[in-house]
């Protein structure tokens, strides 16, 4: 349902081990919205997207939502199984396991049913032509020896496949040349829809020219610092992050 | 933490009325009996193995040790399949002659199956690739085994279909003996199944294979005991000019399993691969060593031995590569890959060479590692749950070696691995 909230997060903190690295964020993303979340290397953006998502090696404090359920407590394949859905900045190879078995034990895992060969190889070639992957990459091993680039079509091609409600894409745009950053957005663009939600976590404005946020917010030093439309973007490439920054944090984080 | 000293009186394991107890059960003439005394006077004259030597530092010999040869109790069997077309199937237990089923092509193409005690009488064969000298348990087997089975191809034979051979085990003693003779520039393949078994199985078993000029053997052992059996099996190959096997050990079942495999590149141009795929979960302790022994020129020899574990489960590896001054322009192989999916489990690798001659190339390499968290997360990530998760890395991290086996026994070893790994437990967390 449009305007729907289909995720969200109140204060949320992030520890690893006793050192915490997201300082309580609070964010708010409805259906058909895409939001960009932007902020200097180091500033905890990628763990904050891990941690949403349910990386076992952070401690999170606080509530996420999707779809209204709680699911804080949950483990990554629960909110994965319940539409949360998250591209990796450096995407996992996992040798010997096929992109094709992979992709149908993570649609029937989404679907919570086996999907039927047909109804997969139509969806898996309508999905690869889409994003320009050869099909041969069907039977590669996932993610093994595969460029940078060829991982990150892959992570969109997964996002296309198991239609998430709310996506969080971790720099999905680096190590994309001009070309492929056309090709990747196109696919962002045509699954996003009205339907889900997108937080785009990202360093540079440069994907912003292709996949356009509803609202963007600076994140610094494991804060949301300001919050504002596109424009926001566009004064960051001008101006950078330090004007940003909040008081004594530039020098590596105050209480 | 050392061991209790173990004291062994080995007569009252294995005296003169024992061996003959044995014969009878498993049938044969005299000159099996004869070779069952020669084989005592050895068994009496080897000590048993010492902790302290590395093929037994792992493993405490005496738990595989049975405690009498008094014979089980009744035997539980499987369901035996029908042989397909071209196929045979041989069931061996102990205390009965080997039960075969053969289509009938297998029978016309003349593959002779005959009980080992008859073979003996005209088989010359017996005891020359594992000899009673080999070791303690080998000895023990071969003055007391209590179901034998001789398979003879016949030169210049090419069997379609592979030689199924069901070792059903009791809960209790058993000490299969196996013998596959590959007449020269015959082609077959020899399935040994291990199935059954309980808490009070001690298997001793001993396969002899040879493989004659430019033959070609496959053999599969599939390690498939139930949860409790502990075993000692024996295999070796002599292989003869130009010829080859290839050995793929599935070692999946019982509670304490020590398998020694190998093979002797016994005549130039002979080929041997042996490749492992051990599971092991819960409590399961397993120790497999390999032996490639190179004599002759121009041999050569490969191993890929995979162990996943779980659980508290432990394994040693130990691969022995010997290339004989006597063995020039020889090439030798060897990886033995780790994969730990639990705190508890445990595993050890350790290479051996002994290379006597300078014209070689041998390779070897070894690793332990735990399964990788982001690996799991990952796949998580897509909302494959964590069991499945591991399943999945588990099957990738064996499947560049499944993937180079032949079909017809690829079909037979993965479907004993996705067969074992639905029991594993998840162990990451």
């Amino acid at each position: 349902m449009k305007n729907e909230v289909v995720f969200s997060c109140e204060d949320v903190h992030v520890f690893v081990e006793d050192k915490e690295i997201v300082k309580g964020v609070t964010l708010e993303v409805r259906a058909g919205e895409k939001h960009a979340l932007m902020g200097p290397n180091g500033s905890g953006k990628s763990t904050l997207a891990a941690a949403l998502m349910g990386h076992p090696g952070y401690r999170v404090e606080g509530r996420i939502t999707l779809l209204g359920e709680d699911v804080s407590e949950m483990s990554p394949d629960e909110r994965a199984r319940r539409g949360m859905f998250l591209s990796f900045q450096y995407p996992v190879a996992v040798p010997g396991v096929s992109v094709a078995n992979f992709l149908r034990a993570a649609i029937s895992a989404r679907r919570g049913e086996e999907i039927p060969v047909r109804e997969f190889r139509k969806l898996l070639t309508e999905a690869f032509a889409a994003l320009d992957i050869p099909r041969s990459f069907m039977g590669r091993y996932l993610n093994d020896g595969f460029s940078g680039g060829e991982k990150k079509r892959l992570e969109i091609l997964q996002m296309m496949l198991l239609e998430p409600v709310f996506a969080l894409l971790d720099e999905t745009d680096s190590g994309l040349d001009i070309d492929a950053l056309k090709v990747v957005s196109e696919g962002i663009n045509r699954v996003a829809g009205d339907h889900m939600g997108l937080l785009l976590v990202t360093h540079y404005q440069r994907i912003l020219n292709y996949v356009r946020p509803d609202r963007v917010h600076v994140f610094m030093d494991g804060r949301i610092v300001r919050s504002g439309g596109p424009e926001l973007a566009h004064e960051l490439e001008e101006r950078g992050y330090d004007w940003l920054a909040p008081e004594g944090a530039a020098v590596g984080g105050a209480a | 933490m050392a061991d209790t000293a173990h004291t062994l009186d080995t007569t009252t394991l294995l005296d003169e009325a024992a061996v003959r107890a044995a014969a009878e059960r498993a049938g044969g003439g005299d000159a099996s009996l004869d070779t069952r005394l020669e084989a005592l006077a050895t068994f009496r004259d080897t000590p048993p193995p010492d902790r302290v030597r590395h093929l037994w530092r792992y493993t405490d010999f005496s738990r595989l040790l049975p405690e009498s040869l008094e014979p089980a109790g009744p035997l539980a069997m499987p369901e035996i399949p029908e042989p397909p077309d071209g196929g045979m199937v041989v069931v061996l237990r102990p205390g009965a002659p080997p039960e075969v089923r053969s289509s009938d092509a297998a029978r016309e193409a003349g593959v002779r199956v005959l009980p080992l005690g008859e073979a003996l009488e005209g088989e010359e064969l017996f005891g020359t690739v594992v000899p009673a000298s080999h070791g303690y348990f080998e000895a023990l087997n071969a003055a007391a085994w209590d179901g034998g089975v001789a398979l003879t191809i016949p030169g210049g034979v090419h069997l379609e279909r592979a030689i199924r051979l069901l070792v059903v085990a009791p809960d209790g003693v058993s000490l299969p003996r196996i013998l596959v003779v590959a007449g020269r520039g015959s082609e077959a393949s020899v399935v040994e199944e291990h199935v059954g078994g309980g808490e009070a199985t001690r298997l001793v078993g001993v396969t002899e294979l040879s493989v004659g000029e430019g033959a070609n053997l496959r053999h599969t052992v599939l390690q498939r005991l139930d949860a409790g059996a502990r075993a000692h099996l024996t295999t070796r190959a002599r292989v003869a000019r130009d010829g080859g096997i290839s050995t793929v050990v599935a070692s999946f079942g019982g509670s304490l399993v020590k398998m020694d495999l190998g093979s002797l590149l016994a005549e130039q141009g002979a080929r041997s691969e042996i490749v492992g795929f051990v599971l092991g979960e819960g409590r399961q302790h397993m120790d497999h060593h390999t032996v490639h022994e190179h004599v002759a020129p121009r041999t050569w020899s490969n191993i890929d031995f995979k162990v996943a574990l779980t659980g508290r489960a432990r394994s040693a590896y130990t691969g022995l590569i010997r290339i004989e001054t006597t063995a020039p322009g020889t090439e030798a192989y060897q990886e033995n890959r780790n994969l730990l999916l639990s705190e508890e489990a445990r595993a050890e690798t350790i290479p051996e060479l002994e290379i006597l001659t300078d014209d070689v190339q041998c390779t070897h390499g070894a690793t332990v590692a735990p399964l990788d968290e982001e690996q799991v997360f990952y796949l998580e990530s897509r909302g494959i749950p964590g069991d499945e998760a591991e399943r999945l890395i588990v099957r990738g991290f064996l499947e560049a070696t499944l993937s180079r086996l032949p079909d017809s026994v690829r079909t037979d070893v993965e479907a004993a691995v996705e067969q074992r790994l639905k029991a594993f437990e998840g162990g990451h967390r």
